[in-house]
């Protein structure tokens, strides 16, 4: 039992930044129906950029709000320069421009600061409790907190004020909002700033747990795929409801499923999203399109 | 009337002449080389398959390279377990990944794109580590070294001509068969479901069945162009079956030309050879300008290569027409053909 | 108001306004009237600038020309799609709310919500509700509140009875009417339609391929001989 809850825990805890990840993805999905492919790469340079501020001398708080808004910038950059001409073709091109960006970050993070994994600073304290045998340490329920506090501020955002409304509607009917006199593409850019913040968010958490390299974000990337996928890619907190699920569920079966050790756990992610796809094609949270004939 | 409707000599002298040209190419080119272009013949057979379901049928399979290694490692354990002689393990290699490809099809294609998308990459995803985890069939991560088949008597050339002839072979076989496919009633029926699964749907056209045939057929292809990639390479491992394969046969496919079968090939090209030159240009940056080109690519020609050619033509074509009908009438009138730009 | 002068329009290589002249009064509901394919709906989106055009459209003095969709719709030009231009996953006030996105004021947003709520009681019964699930003629209401959300100074509906059964379009009518006598909305209405719509226009005009082939007050083309044939079933 003890074990269980153990489990549970560390579960909830690296499914916490699947979910960030899978959030990043969803929001620019939600904005301009593209997977991209190159957010984990992104989000690992704007990791590097805080990394090297800190390896400079700026305080720790001040170099993550630095580089926060720098990587919005980026977010807005890359849309602009590169998305925007092309969003509207077919998906697969738009799947291998993102891919682009995915090879185009990594090479440059390798290329400035070289494969050697570094140490990132640690965000929260090293503290640790065990309450009846289960070992909590702050990392845990900072990760679980942060993402709650993002999950809480996104829903409130989206639902509650005049800004959320203009960025969900731009997303779901462009033709529509850009008559009622919204800016579309300005919307669309602030979702891909947004994005590239909290894709930046979930570096920042993972990173002092696994060592900052090129490669870093790789395989989170393909339980975040996952993660938005189980939730459905129309849904934020469908995103992060998956990247928990993922989470948990990753834990639980690399130790209760001996057959499957080190080596398949990526197995996971992938049968639990194809069993609940399966049921819910369209994701547990995603709403399945309506389609009048 | 333009000109891209030529007349049938041209068609058949064209053909002809390629045919020739790929007959020759081992008297042209050194045998490095020609290993190279074997390789790109082998990802194109992959690519074609790729094409068949993205291009024809519009659904995105990411899981190529998944097929490509089923392929591999069928025809190197058939042939490093069971003495099998490889050119006639690559019938079987071919079927059996048409059998997985079903097994995964079954599933999976009752998603809807996104989704089956991110499954099948999942799945290519999963194949290293499957791999290694069947190491007692696999060989684990020191892979498996197959006999590499040795050319008849009546055959004039060198080893590295005779695989090259047999992965042309292979190349010709999908060809044909996709001609065949894509012609024809069942091209039709493909189309239909790309552009519009309701209607289609509602003329009777049995959607499961159909994807599914299609999904056989694709992986098919990618299994007999894996296990001739590994009698090519005469020796695999886990390592050559990384998720890159699978994005690499993606990348390919729409560079070239995701509706072409000219594309795959020409797609095929680009990803065999451009990694290797970018890195020659730069071995720090290769892989940055390698990212560079794909997005270059992409903003300047969304068709890929081949439907930037067919552009081309029409805009040509479209411009010498013009040009014929000016000469004919000196006084044209200056609302035709003028378009509202923004 | 609104002065259109030689205004082309079409799409890509094909064009389907050849010059087309018109005027809108303020404070009058002027009719446009055609078959399908005169180009009564592609006059419209050029307008509203969703598709790019040549030629010279003022409002108020205010050259059009070039302008992006989304400023033409702060300068007050509200256009109405065939098709209701509904948001359909969010409920009726989002839609409501969206109408005065562009609208500074709180205080006026608030106001008119009551204000539109008052003139459409069965859009506040349903304010909750998805506006997707509304009948046509609710989407249709909808559509025309959304519009006056934000204070426009002249409201374009296309089609706006397409779909709906003839009571409904009927009452449809009235409420324009009503709107136009009680607030002075100024009105540019495309329809098929022609009997209603000249019952209620002041000034119409005809389509033809293109072009503008009649125009005049909208009782002299309610008892023309053609229009009476071609458009209104006599």
């Amino acid at each position: 039992m003890v074990l269980f809850l153990q489990l549970i825990l560390d579960g909830l805890a690296s499914g916490a930044i699947y979910g960030a990840l899978a959030l990043a993805l969803v929001l620019i999905y939600r904005a301009t129906h593209i997977v991209n492919f190159g957010q984990g790469e992104m989000a690992t340079f704007s990791a590097y950029l805080a990394w090297q501020l800190c390896e400079w001398g700026v305080p720790v708080a001040l170099s993550l709000l630095i580089v926060a808004i720098l990587s919005f910038g980026l977010g807005v950059g890359v849309f602009w320069l590169v998305v925007r001409p092309i969003y509207r073709a077919p998906s697969a091109t738009v799947a291998v421009l993102t891919l682009g960006l995915f090879v185009i970050f990594g090479a440059v993070c390798l290329w400035i600061w070289g494969a050697e994994q570094q140490q990132f600073p640690a965000i929260f304290p090293d503290m640790g409790w065990t309450l009846g045998g289960v070992r909590v340490t702050a990392n845990m329920l900072g990760l679980i907190a942060t993402l709650c506090v993002l999950a809480i501020i996104l829903a409130c955002v989206f639902r509650f004020t005049r800004f959320g409304l203009a960025m969900r509607a731009s997303a779901a009917e462009p033709e529509n909002s850009a008559l009622v006199g919204l800016r579309v593409e300005r919307m669309l850019t602030l979702g891909w700033g947004l994005a590239a913040v909290v894709g930046f968010l979930a570096a920042v958490l993972i990173a002092p747990h696994l060592f900052l390299s090129p490669s870093m974000m790789v395989p989170v990337l393909i339980y975040a795929l996952a993660s938005a996928t189980l939730g459905g890619w129309d849904s934020p907190m469908g995103a992060i409801a998956g990247g928990l699920m993922i989470g948990v569920a990753e834990s639980l079966g690399a130790t209760f499923l001996p057959f499957i050790g080190a080596e398949l756990r990526l197995c996971i992610p992938i049968a639990v999203a194809l069993v609940v796809l399966l049921a819910c094609p369209a994701g547990l949270f995603g709403r399945k399109a309506v389609i009048r004939v | 009337m333009s000109n891209l409707l030529q007349p049938k000599s041209h068609v058949i002298l064209g053909t002809v002449f390629l045919i020739a040209a790929f007959a020759a190419l081992p008297a042209l080119l050194s045998s490095f080389l020609l290993f190279q272009v074997s390789l790109v013949l082998t990802y194109a057979m992959a690519g074609l398959g790729l094409n068949l379901l993205l291009g024809f049928s519009g659904q995105v399979c990411l899981a190529q390279g998944a097929f490509f290694a089923c392929g591999a490692y069928t025809t190197a354990i058939l042939n490093t377990r069971y003495g099998i002689d490889p050119l006639l393990t690559l019938p079987i290699s071919t079927f059996v990944t048409a059998l997985v490809g079903v097994a995964i099809g079954l599933p999976a294609l009752r998603l809807p794109g996104l989704q089956l998308a991110i499954v099948t990459f999942g799945i290519a995803a999963i194949v290293p580590q499957l791999i290694l985890k069947l190491g007692d069939f696999t060989g684990g991560v020191t892979g498996l070294n197959m006999d590499v088949p040795v050319p008849p008597t009546w055959f004039f050339g060198d080893q590295e001509a005779w695989l090259y002839y047999l992965c042309a072979a292979g190349a010709g076989l999908c060809v044909l068969v996709m001609r065949r496919l894509v012609r024809g009633d069942t091209g039709r029926t493909l189309r239909a479901l790309r552009d519009n699964t309701l209607i289609a749907q509602s003329m009777g056209i049995d959607l499961t069945r159909t994807r599914l045939a299609v999904f056989a057929i694709s992986s098919g292809f990618a299994g007999l162009g894996g296990g001739l990639y590994a009698i090519l390479n005469g020796f695999i491992s886990p390592q050559s079956f990384l998720a890159s394969k699978s994005i690499d046969i993606l990348v390919g496919t729409i560079i070239g030309g995701a509706s072409s079968i000219s594309g795959a090939f020409i797609g095929a090209v680009f990803v065999v050879f451009v990694p290797d030159w970018a890195s020659e240009i730069s071995p720090a940056l290769g892989a940055l300008i390698y990212g560079l080109c794909l997005i270059g690519m992409m903003l300047l020609a969304r068709e890929g290569v081949v439907g930037l050619a067919i552009k081309g033509v029409r805009h040509l074509a479209a411009a010498r027409d013009l040009q014929q009908s000016k000469q004919r009438s000196p006084a044209p009138n200056a609302a035709i053909g003028e378009e509202i730009r923004p | 108001m609104l002065a259109v002068h030689h205004l082309v329009a079409g799409y890509g290589s094909l064009q389907v306004l050849r010059g087309i002249d018109f005027s809108v009064e303020e404070g009058s509901i002027v009719a446009l009237l055609g078959s399908n394919g005169a180009g009564k709906t592609t006059t419209l989106r050029a307008l509203a600038g969703t598709i790019p055009s040549k030629g010279r459209v003022t409002l108020n003095g205010t050259d059009l020309l070039g302008l992006p969709a989304y400023h033409r719709t702060e300068l007050g030009i509200a256009h109405i799609p065939q098709g209701r231009g509904t948001f359909v996953d969010f409920t009726v006030e989002e839609n409501l709310l969206l109408g005065a996105i562009t609208v500074r004021s709180r205080a006026q947003v608030a106001m008119d919500l009551d204000r539109w709520y008052e003139a459409f009681p069965r859009l506040r019964e349903r304010r909750r509700q998805p506006a997707g699930t509304l009948s046509g003629g609710e989407q249709q209401m909808l559509a025309i509140a959304r519009a006056l959300m934000s204070r426009p100074r002249i409201l374009m509906c296309d089609e706006p009875s397409l779909g709906l059964a003839p009571a409904i379009i009927h009452e449809l009518f009235a409420t324009l009417e009503r709107l136009n006598e009680e607030h002075g909305t100024t009105m540019l209405i495309v329809e098929q339609n022609a009997d209603l719509t000249l019952r209620i226009a002041h000034k119409a005009y005809v389509m033809e391929a293109g072009e503008i082939t009649l125009e005049g007050s909208a009782t002299e083309l309610l008892a023309t001989p053609s229009v009476q044939r071609s458009y209104l079933g006599a």
